[in-house]
């Protein structure tokens, strides 16, 4: 992931991969990228890929 | 090509040298060269929020990742610079707010920042402007070295050791 500080800017930021999560816990659902998701609002790893 | 292509080219060319760097997870390593400056932290296994018009994502990392900042230019103030921008993310959990492409603020912008596994320098690329999202925009002293996370700290290779200072201090 590259980005720009400041004010960032990080080009085409649609075109990278990112998978939809829903967390089992606090049911709240987010776009995340990376090999260890966590939801960030309640930091469970009880999510799943929806 | 001509000769003198040949030899700006070759001038281009670094030896393939690795360097380990070790770095803590209050610490802050800079390459200091004469025209720009890179500073590297481990991203502590943190997430990181990347927010656009439209949508939210998120990055997750892992421990032995790394934070990549790069700017132009040299000395306290840049580095402060970097410092800045690295624990505002790291620390902070500072939103990156992402600009549409061709903003008019984006040629404004100090500090470019890759977070991830490795890092690959370039000097041949626009702010913001790379499909490859492991490449970094650097100045040429940095052109094509490769910074990887490691247990403990970073590898760094293709860095010429005699056109840059490194230092690591606390972040």
């Amino acid at each position: 992931m590259c980005t720009v500080g400041g004010g960032p800017d990080i080009g085409n930021i649609e075109s990278l991969a990112a998978k939809d999560y829903e967390c089992l816990d606090c049911k709240n659902q987010f776009k995340g990228m990376g090999r260890r998701p966590m939801c960030p609002s309640c930091k469970s790893r009880n999510i799943k890929a929806v | 090509m001509s000769i003198l292509q040949i030899q700006e080219y070759q001038g281009c060319l670094k030896p393939a040298k690795a360097m380990k760097l070790t770095i803590k997870e209050d610490e802050i390593a800079y390459l200091e060269g004469r025209k720009g400056t890179i500073a590297i932290a481990k991203s502590k296994g943190l997430f990181f929020y990347l927010e656009t018009e439209a949508e939210e994502r998120i990055l997750f990392t892992e421990p032995e990742d790394l934070i990549v900042a790069s700017s132009w230019g040299a000395g306290d103030k840049v580095k402060r610079a970097l410092a800045c921008t690295i624990f505002q993310l790291r620390e902070m959990q500072a939103p990156l707010i992402v600009l549409p492409k061709g903003h008019p603020a984006s040629p404004r912008l100090k500090v470019v920042v890759s977070i991830g596994e490795r890092t690959r320098c370039s000097c041949q690329i626009q702010p913001g402007t790379h499909p490859e999202q492991d490449v970094l925009c650097a100045c040429q002293e940095f052109h094509q070295i490769e910074i990887i996370g490691r247990s403990g700290g970073a590898e760094i290779l293709g860095l010429a050791e005699e056109e840059s200072n490194i230092a690591v201090q606390k972040l």
